[in-house]
């Protein structure tokens, strides 16, 4: 079985301004890397074309005013806020980014591929839906899954740990138990939502989950929230695919985060995500880039460990540079672990009534 | 003048076109020396060889330790500390003496010396080859920085391979430049290079032969689809030829990738002068018999069934119902080779294919065409093809760099993908006509890849770094049409 890759020459066109931090060298550094260490030849990945979402899908998620006001504002260039500018031609790049996602979930569903890895871009994350904030248009996760669900998935977990809150998805779940919505981000950070006590309305009830962490967090405590929130709760909701919003601004050199993860840190992450999706939904795992802004130091390193953890490939090599080293200890905080692990058992406390798995957490 | 010249195990075909064609056979036994001395001084020369593909071919190569700097990222082997990362930029830097540790630890006959982004900065390999020669001749150095192409893993596959057989490449460069300094190599995807870029990288001489063989074919017959049987005295080689032109693959060596693109061929490891015991060995030892060799071969098993091939008369001490068996055996397994092929004609080439092709062919069930000339048809296909160069240039607007096929030389500003390329075509086609190609063959320039991106500093793009191929497409010259 085989890695999707869904890459396309397009995603580097998008660009807001020559100076915005969304700027496709995100993209044009790890292509490079990813050329050089053969991936686009190795047996294990398969490259995947992506096609552009249609309205329709994308209608499925967005309000139809929302997507008129796009198409008429990528004619002219537009405005959404001071993060979000909306340049000419703009619809284009976001509904190939949708579809890229989209194409990188049916790969998964219908077999074609094991796993996969959307590296696409505009990102997603924030776009609500009927409008797109912080750097993002539509909303790339969320059409993925209603496509998913239209295809006949029943149940989805979207793992969201970008550095920023991924409020735009959540506001779409919110209220629905056919997606689990799970976000570790950093608090406080754009865009200030995401607090513990935001877990849902209605038949939604429990099925958001907020994990914020402080500045200086790191690879230990997002090992400890995988394994004391994100394990249990995937393995009580069993859903048929494990959806990963994969954030890359948690990377200790970000310039717009205050994290202090490592690439290896990160796709230990995503390994131990593809060995839960082997035990609670055969492996089905899908994952679409979403924010991420050093390009240099942090995002070629990143993004080959995510496609190295989902391929099965060794992870022993996978680190930045040594001359980062004193970067790493400048971003990290030695007591933000503490906190988190407060944070993690307090989460546990409120999500108790909803989740067996919490019944008998110190936290209740 | 168009001159060809096939240095094959056995012998070295030589072909003149010059309005028509003559070609002329020389053992190999009286040395390149001789077969340069049937070579006029005047017109354009292309040399192909089958010499470094038969040396692997007999798994005759030397023994090769790689020294690899993989610096982060996947894992490809253990090598040495130092790493480059994708802009250039010396991030961890190397430990000579952690080299020559390796180095004396691990003796071998040639060195591959490749690293992670080298194509970018070759500073890391330049310097591992420095200890290198220490231990080791310059044509038993191989480096991967040369090769500048992005894709560690094929180019690590490549540099091995080259390591094997340079010094062989180095050998004919020298014999043929004691006696003239403006000739081209013949490539194995058709097209032509410069003695200079051939040593840089070996492996693209690798099934020169064949390819020369396929344009040689096409050339001699008119047939844009064919499948080239070309019997020489160590293989038979089997190459398909569509449109014209032979058809390309990426070249594999020892399970490994590489970078080398070269044509699709089958070689079956009998000839004219396979060994012939109690029946025919996948060996050569020298000539046949009729040659003045010592062991009786297939051409001597020609001679007992009716044939007058050499001093036929010396062939006799073989079993003539040996020599009949040995035959169809011969006939038998080359024509289940044949009948896997889509073409329905073969064109025999090699000197032995008027003895033998009309019986494979009857075997596999094909048509076939025996061309005049088509004994030399190797030397024809050499002659006739275009200087069909290649240039591979990387920009480093950091350091204001630019490198062209491996030549590194300054540059002010690195433009746009438009401006670069068309820098790369021009230069190309300077180098090209330099070379002596004809001005019409260089109106099909094509551009191979090209990426490019921009190095942030501070929010801003400071500079750019582009890496383009652009190759003269291979094909036969105007001139010989």
């Amino acid at each position: 079985m085989t890695t999707g890759l869904v890459f396309d020459r397009e995603f580097l066109l998008h660009e807001q301004s020559p100076t915005h931090p969304e700027r496709r060298e995100r993209l044009s550094y790890t292509i490079d890397q990813l050329r050089e260490e053969g991936l686009f030849c190795h047996p294990r990945i398969r490259l995947v074309p992506p096609d552009r979402a249609t309205r329709e899908q994308v209608e499925r998620v967005h309000h139809s005013e929302y997507i008129s006001f796009l198409s008429e504002a990528s004619r002219t260039g537009g405005f959404i806020d001071f993060d979000t500018l909306v340049p000419k031609g703009l619809l284009d790049s976001a509904l190939l980014a949708a579809g890229g996602a989209i194409r990188a979930g049916i790969s998964v569903w219908t077999g074609e591929c094991a796993n996969a890895f959307a590296l696409v871009r505009p990102p997603g994350h924030h776009a609500r839906a009927g409008t797109g904030a912080g750097f993002c248009y539509v909303n790339n996760m969320a059409v993925m899954v209603r496509q998913l669900q239209h295809e006949g998935a029943k149940k989805i977990l979207i793992l969201d740990w970008d550095a920023h809150h991924g409020d735009g998805t959540q506001s779409i779940f919110y209220e629905d138990p056919s997606v689990l919505f799970l976000s570790v981000h950093q608090r406080p950070l754009y865009p200030g939502s995401g607090d513990i006590d935001e877990i849902g309305e209605g038949a939604g009830r429990g099925y958001t989950v907020n994990v914020p962490v402080p500045p200086g967090t790191g690879d230990e405590s997002y090992y400890h929230i995988f394994e004391s929130v994100i394990a249990p709760l995937a393995e009580e909701f069993a859903p048929d695919l494990v959806a990963i919003s994969a954030g890359q601004d948690v990377h200790f050199t970000d310039p717009i985060a205050g994290l202090a993860v490592t690439a290896r840190g990160y796709a230990e992450m995503v390994s131990r995500a593809v060995a839960l999706s082997e035990r609670i939904c055969h492996g089905r795992v899908v994952a679409v880039l979403e924010g991420g802004y050093s390009v240099e130091g942090g995002l070629p390193y990143t993004n080959l460990g995510i496609i190295a953890a989902l391929a099965g490939l060794s992870l022993e090599n996978l680190r930045e540079p040594a001359m980062y080293q004193d970067l790493l200890l400048r971003a990290s905080d030695p007591s933000a672990h503490e906190r988190v692990c407060r944070t993690v058992e307090k989460l546990q406390g409120l999500l108790s009534p909803h989740w067996e798995c919490f019944s008998e957490s110190p936290g209740r | 003048m168009l001159m060809g010249m096939d240095i094959g195990g056995t012998n070295t075909d030589i072909a003149f076109v010059d309005g028509e064609i003559t070609s002329e056979k020389v053992p190999n036994t009286a040395g390149i020396d001789a077969a340069l001395c049937h070579v006029s001084r005047r017109g354009r020369l292309a040399v192909s060889t089958s010499t470094p593909l038969n040396r692997i071919l007999a798994q005759e190569c030397p023994k090769v330790v790689t020294i690899l700097i993989p610096g982060m990222g996947l894992v490809h082997g253990d090598g040495v500390r130092g790493a480059v990362n994708h802009c250039g930029d010396i991030v961890e830097d190397i430990d000579r003496n952690e080299v020559d540790r390796f180095l004396r630890e691990n003796p071998a006959d040639a060195v591959a010396i490749a690293g992670k982004f080298s194509v970018r900065n070759p500073a890391l390999e330049i310097a591992a080859a420095e200890c290198a020669r220490r231990y080791y001749p310059e044509e038993r150095i191989a480096q991967s920085h040369t090769l500048s192409v992005l894709d560690f893993p094929a180019r690590v596959g490549t540099t091995r391979l080259n390591a094997g057989i340079r010094d062989e490449v180095f050998r004919l460069y020298s014999l043929l430049g004691t006696k003239r300094k403006d000739y081209l190599f013949f490539r194995g995807d058709g097209g032509l290079t410069t003695p200079e870029n051939a040593l840089r990288d070996p492996s693209v001489l690798l099934h020169s032969s064949s390819a020369a063989v396929a344009l040689g074919a096409h050339y001699l017959t008119g047939l844009s689809g064919c499948l080239a049987v070309d019997i020489g005295g160590t293989t038979t080689d089997l190459v398909p030829v569509e449109e014209g032109m032979p058809l390309i693959r990426e070249l594999a060596f020892n399970g490994e990738r590489t970078v080398t693109r070269c044509v699709e061929a089958e070689a079956l490891p009998y000839g004219g002068d396979s060994v012939i015991t109690d029946r025919l060995l996948p060996r050569r030892e020298g000539n046949a018999l009729a040659f003045g060799g010592r062991l009786p071969t297939l051409t001597d098993a020609l001679n007992r069934i009716g044939y007058e091939i050499g001093d036929s008369g010396t062939s006799i001490s073989l079993d003539r119902q040996r020599a009949e068996d040995v035959v169809g055996e011969y006939c038998s397994m080359v024509a289940a080779a044949v009948a896997r092929y889509d073409q329905e004609r073969i064109v025999g080439c090699g000197f032995l294919a008027p003895f033998l092709v009309p019986e494979i062919a009857r075997r596999a069930k094909k048509s076939f065409t025996l061309p005049i000339h088509g004994a030399s048809a190797n030397a024809v296909g050499v002659a006739v093809s275009r200087v069909s160069l290649s240039l591979h240039a990387h920009f480093d607007g950091l350091r204001g760099r630019v490198v062209l096929n491996g030549e590194v030389g300054r540059i002010e500003r690195v433009g746009d993908d438009d401006e670069l390329v068309a820098f790369c075509t021009g230069e190309l086609r300077r180098r090209a006509l330099a070379a002596g190609a004809h001005p019409r063959d260089l109106d099909d320039i094509r551009l191979i890849h090209c990426t490019s991106f921009d190095v942030i500093r501070g929010s801003y793009r400071r500079y750019r770094i582009a890496d383009i191929v652009v190759q003269v497409a291979p094909g036969i010259t105007a001139e010989a049409r």
